[in-house]
């Protein structure tokens, strides 16, 4: 069984103070540490874990600049096969629908059954790119994936929906998932497998190397800004009488006892 | 860890040569005598066999964290982050072999290749993000500071006082730190703070193997001491002190360093800082493995506790000084979980426990930090202070 799994280098800025830069179209990301997209560590996860029980190549892909060699390398040392970085500095402005057609182009060479992609990018939230490519190409999806069985034909899947809500699906193959977090338990390269990354190579793509002429870019960032604050949180600090105090104080000013 | 290893087919030298490399190169002094494991720590929670002396021997023939089985494989990772870089196993190695080193070679390859444990990654992306492993804001980094007529550091003044991380943010312990500017106050020093500007000294994102941010850390607070002018600085922390003295002259630093301890104990000695208080308390001191082990410091904390009126003064039978027993909370171990059996700091603290005292006294944040917490959860008397907070109360 032949997998691709979509991957991507994104800033980690969950605990961070972020700050729009001189564009303000982007973040400034000078400071900030840079990992796998989270989804995208269960979506490699999975197709491992499908590898070791059907056997076939896994190979990993990503529209980034340089330093997202680093990020494929940790996927070739968790169990990736092949890895190829397509030059996002030929690119200019990207979105979902340009990055999906560019992927598209570049994986027209390949043989897969599946395509596994992270069910969101921690950065820009979009969530398109994976059922844009399915839809490109012409193979069924599922989105939010937390459960996959397979046999050679089909796959079995589970999509986790909201409201604690599951749906079961039965798809054919060659299919496309988004993964959802938590679908299995990413794993720790060893020491072996990290120097046997460190000497793969790592095959990059550019504009001339991708053939499609009409790659379009359908949405653009006007404008990224920090919403102003419209609540605030006040500590309440003192013994736990004092504070029951104050607690009560506000209670009795918002008119709620 | 496996019981058995095929070692015709696990030999992997260039493992081995890479963790030399990135550290590792003791290893061929190791003969396996085996002190290195009674001294650990991790001896002293008897559940646990902790083979520290196999480190060594994995390491020369590259078999380290080298399972393709993913189980097995988190095990090893695992022993490889129990480690909590105390070098009681140094002090005991005929050889004089670091065993936190070995593991830190390891360690630096596991966290490039993302493959340690989410707590410690989340500390060591917060210190990058945001200049501390709490993921608190920079803006708020000097809230400790509040109405104490603390001075900015600038050209002039003589000392820095740099907190760092738990003394400027974690509640309990940033009243070691109103305390210390108390006392610098009451002896009328020149000194300053960083405030907003201070950053993570970086000790613990080293000890837990991210050589690249480290480096990018050091280089900053190097140039920032510069351009601001700093000469000596004063510390609260050990983990500052020791990465402050001995490693970052290696990027570059050229400023003195001081531990509290080290200074008020000058103090003391000059007349300088007088204890005019009586302070009616046992008192047993717990020397913090990063200032005794790692830095030699055993008689300065001593000797303030001794000058202290009233006050008596206790030490832990066996375990003092040089053979002091780690709280478990460095390289990271503040921030890993083990079972509540499986818990250095619960030995220690029986350790302290047993001599009767009323009060321990600690000279290091984390220790503060690991007690405090585990306290909480015993339903006993014993108080944990810092020595500057014993110091500012006698003033």
């Amino acid at each position: 069984m032949d997998i691709i799994v979509c991957i991507k280098r994104v800033p980690q800025t969950a605990e961070a103070d972020v700050t729009i830069d001189y564009t303000g179209k982007e973040i400034e990301k000078d400071r900030l540490s840079f990992d796998m997209n989270e989804s995208d560590s269960y979506a490699l996860e999975e197709a491992v874990l499908l590898k070791e029980k059907f056997g076939g190549e896994i190979t990993v892909i990503s529209l980034g600049h340089q330093d997202t060699e680093d990020t494929l390398r940790i996927a070739l040392a968790k169990g990736a096969d092949n890895a190829i970085r397509i030059k996002a500095e030929d690119f200019d402005e990207l979105d979902g629908y340009k990055t999906a057609q560019i992927i598209k182009a570049s994986i027209s060479d390949l043989n897969f059954d599946l395509i596994f992609t992270g069910c969101i990018a921690t950065d820009d939230a979009y969530s398109q790119v994976g059922v844009t490519l399915a839809e490109l190409l012409d193979i069924p999806h599922a989105s939010l994936v937390i459960f996959i069985d397979t046999s050679e034909k089909r796959a079995h899947v589970h999509r986790e929906l909201e409201g604690g809500l599951m749906e079961h699906l039965d798809i054919s193959l060659p299919a496309l998932c988004t993964i959802q977090t938590g679908i299995n338990e990413p794993r720790y390269a060893s020491l072996i497998a990290i120097r046997r990354a460190a000497k793969k190579e790592i095959k990059v793509l550019g504009k001339e190397e991708i053939k499609d002429e009409n790659i379009l870019l359908n949405t653009q960032i006007e404008e990224l800004f920090i919403p102003p604050k419209t609540k605030e949180v006040e500590f309440l600090t003192g013994s736990p009488g004092e504070s029951a105090g104050k607690l009560a104080n506000i209670f009795k000013e918002k008119g709620l006892i | 860890m496996k019981d058995k290893k095929n070692l015709t087919t696990e030999i992997n030298p260039e493992i081995r040569d890479i963790l030399i490399e990135m550290g590792a190169e003791d290893i061929y002094k190791c003969y396996q005598c085996g002190k290195c494991t009674s001294a650990c720590p991790w001896f002293q929670v008897e559940i646990y066999d902790y083979p520290v002396f196999k480190f060594s021997l994995e390491t020369a023939l590259g078999a380290v964290a080298s399972s393709e089985d993913k189980k097995e494989l988190d095990k090893e990772i695992e022993l490889i982050y129990r480690c909590v870089g105390c070098e009681a196993c140094l002090e005991q190695c005929p050889h004089g072999i670091s065993t936190p080193n070995i593991l830190r070679a390891a360690r630096r390859l596991l966290v490039d290749f993302d493959s340690y444990p989410e707590t410690l990654k989340s500390i060591v992306q917060k210190t990058h993000n945001v200049g501390n492993p709490f993921g608190e804001h920079r803006e708020n980094r000097a809230d400790w500071a509040k109405g104490l007529n603390v001075p900015d550091f600038q050209q002039g003044i003589e000392y820095l006082y740099f907190p760092c991380c738990l003394p400027a943010y974690e509640t309990r312990n940033q009243k070691v730190a109103q305390a210390t500017v108390g006392i610098l106050q009451k002896c009328e020093v020149s000194f300053g703070i960083l405030g907003v500007k201070e950053t993570c000294c970086g000790e613990v994102i080293r000890r837990i193997g991210a050589e690249n941010i480290f480096e990018e850390v050091t280089k900053a607070n190097i140039k920032e001491f510069k351009d601001s002018g700093v000469k000596k600085v004063l510390v609260t922390s050990p983990h500052c002190f020791t990465t402050f003295k001995n490693e970052y002259p290696d990027f570059g630093a050229d400023f003195e360093v001081l531990h509290t301890t080290q200074y008020f104990s000058h103090l003391i000695d000059t007349g300088k800082l007088k204890l005019n208080k009586s302070f009616d308390k046992k008192v047993v001191y717990h020397d913090p493995c990063t200032l005794g082990r790692k830095n030699n410091i055993y008689e300065e904390p001593r000797n303030i506790l001794k000058n202290i009126p009233g006050l008596e003064f206790l030490e832990v039978e066996n375990f003092n000084r040089n053979l002091s027993l780690c709280c478990g909370a460095g390289s990271g171990g503040l921030w890993l979980e083990w079972e509540k059996d499986e818990r250095i700091v619960n030995v220690r603290l029986k350790q302290l426990m047993d001599t009767g005292a009323d009060i321990i006294a600690v000279a290091c944040p984390y220790c503060l930090q690991m007690f405090e917490e585990t306290l909480k959860s015993m339903d006993v008397d014993i108080i944990v202070m810092d020595i500057s907070e014993i110091i500012f109360e006698c003033l």
